[in-house]
């Protein structure tokens, strides 16, 4: 194995950081004002990209010994990892004036929200092309699907650490984008079709890559990490969040028939709701980390079958 | 003319895996414990008439004309050499493995410092008109050297007598510079045995 779990932290972080900026932004399109959670978001989506990208920094020991070669970074433009490098310090720049000019001036250049959301969107289709460029070596490292599942991912685990945050902070600001709830069920159902497609087309690899690529398809569903599949990712990760939302909005629609057109309008306000949402929240979470580090920890390369 | 590109063929069935090129790289590359530039593969395999014969294949950098691995070097420190081999500038590498997660045949490694090595083609004796060491040292001359781009270097014409040989992945299409002769034939045999590196199971026996 090239890459462990060291790795995994930061493709979660990033893009945890880069999910939880996007739902920053949304904020200013929300129903009722959201300013905390909008720090929330603002604050998280700096601080996980930083934290993530110090780990990269660490984990390429050579370059920590040695810092004046990290200037190197960008000298290769054929390399992906240049671009991310690229890609990473101008969403830490941008996030962090804007976080700045929140804290000062209490709202912030609509404009400058989207080209921070943009580069987030960017930074976590990247922890994904990242590996997609390594595909020749390990078939499970797809650049086709990596990037939009990481990209999905992303989005849960960024949304999810925002709520979560929200909801122990400022519960009563958590309502304050009424699509939240339909994106909690869809999230999901859209990630477990993508590894589902991941699987298969790994599986079906022909040629040098047959061996390694079925290798890694096994490791996951019946091998050394099935149980972090099937519980940690599969049932943790994307079913319980599912029948949490899908608890809620029952309870929800049940608690008022008349306005059950919407979905998170409709719910009961109250320590119940408040625990399923929370537990969904950190499910979520575990289910974010654990696809990145199977996504490496169960490839297998070209060579090594 | 021509640009050069040095490359290696071997021909599998002089080499007895006798483990001497291994050794004789180990010592003239300083490569650590537990790390090879170059190993052998050692197993069993089931020759079509029923009988059992031993297999060894060595392995080491393919030196690939679209090598992944510099293509996903972010600093630069993975380069194609002018004599077409792929170097690694130890000033450079951070030691971030991209290139080490990019090759196909895994032939790289860290040292403890951090920055990533792997086969030179002894790129300081080849420099300095000498042969690589594994192909100086090799017992039964199973190991030829030379530019591939110069129709009357010794490897371009036993390449041409062998029908331009066989390299490892080639449906990758990334152009190794490293030849073989008779590795389909050995691919083709059911494994008999565990697979052996480096005196090491690298791969258990599951027939």
């Amino acid at each position: 194995m090239v890459w462990d779990a060291f790795i995994a932290i930061y493709l979660f972080l990033a893009g945890l950081g880069a999910g939880a900026f996007v739902l920053g932004a949304l904020t200013n399109w929300a129903k009722k004002p959201a300013p905390a959670m909008k720090k929330i978001a603002f604050i998280v989506g700096p601080v996980a990209v930083a934290v993530g990208t110090l780990v990269l920094v660490v984990d390429a020991h050579a370059g920590f010994n040695n810092p004046m070669r990290f200037f190197l970074l960008i000298s290769n433009l054929g390399s992906v990892m240049s671009w991310g490098v690229i890609i990473l310090s101008v969403f830490l720049v941008v996030s962090i004036i804007d976080l700045i000019v929140l804290l000062v001036k209490k709202s912030t250049p609509k404009a400058l929200d989207i080209v921070g959301a943009v580069m987030a969107v960017c930074v976590a289709a990247y922890t994904g092309v990242l590996l997609g460029d390594a595909g020749v070596a390990f078939p499970l490292w797809n650049m086709a699907i990596l990037p939009v599942l990481f990209v999905v991912s992303a989005a849960s685990t960024g949304f999810a650490i925002v709520m979560l945050v929200t909801h122990l902070a400022k519960p009563e600001e958590t309502e304050a984008l009424p699509f939240m709830g339909k994106v909690g069920l869809a999230l999901p159902v859209l990630e477990l079709a993508l590894v589902i497609v991941l699987l298969a087309v790994t599986a079906t690899a022909d040629g040098s890559a047959a061996a390694a690529a079925s290798a890694s398809v096994a490791n996951l569903i019946s091998g050394p990490y099935a149980v972090a599949f099937w519980l940690g990712f599969i049932a943790i990760g994307l079913v319980l969040p599912f029948c949490l939302e899908m608890v809620r909005h029952r309870k929800g629609v049940g608690a008022d028939p008349a306005t059950s057109e919407g979905l998170p309008s409709d719910r009961p306000s109250g320590a119940s709701d408040m625990t399923l949402a929370l537990a969904g929240e950190c499910a979520v979470l575990v289910g974010g980390f654990m696809l990145r580090y199977l996504v490496i920890m169960a490839a297998v390369a070209v060579a090594l079958v | 003319m021509s640009e050069k590109r040095l490359g290696m063929l071997i021909d599998l069935s002089l080499c007895i895996g006798c483990n001497a090129c291994v050794v004789a790289c180990k010592r003239e590359n300083d490569v650590p414990l537990t790390k090879f530039n170059t190993w052998i593969e050692s197993f069993d395999v089931e020759r079509p008439d029923g009988r059992i014969a031993r297999a060894n294949v060595p392995k080491q950098c393919n030196h690939c004309e679209d090598a992944p691995c510099v293509k996903v070097c972010p600093t630069g420190a993975s380069y194609k050499a002018e004599d077409g081999t792929v170097q690694v500038d130890m000033e450079k590498c951070i030691g971030c493995k991209y290139c080490m997660a990019a090759c196909p045949y895994q032939v790289r490694y860290q040292l403890d410092s951090g920055e990533v090595q792997k086969c030179t083609f002894c790129h300081h004796r080849t420099t300095e008109g000498m042969l690589p060491m594994c192909v100086s040292t090799c017992v039964g001359y199973a190991r030829f050297f030379g530019d591939l781009n110069d129709p009357e270097s010794d490897i371009s014409k036993r390449l041409a007598e062998a029908n331009g040989g066989e390299v490892l992945y080639d449906d990758l299409g990334l152009h190794p510079s490293l030849y073989y002769i008779g590795l389909k034939d050995i691919e083709a045999m059911p494994v008999a045995s565990a697979i052996h590196r480096g005196g090491n199971v690298m791969k258990p026996y599951e027939g």
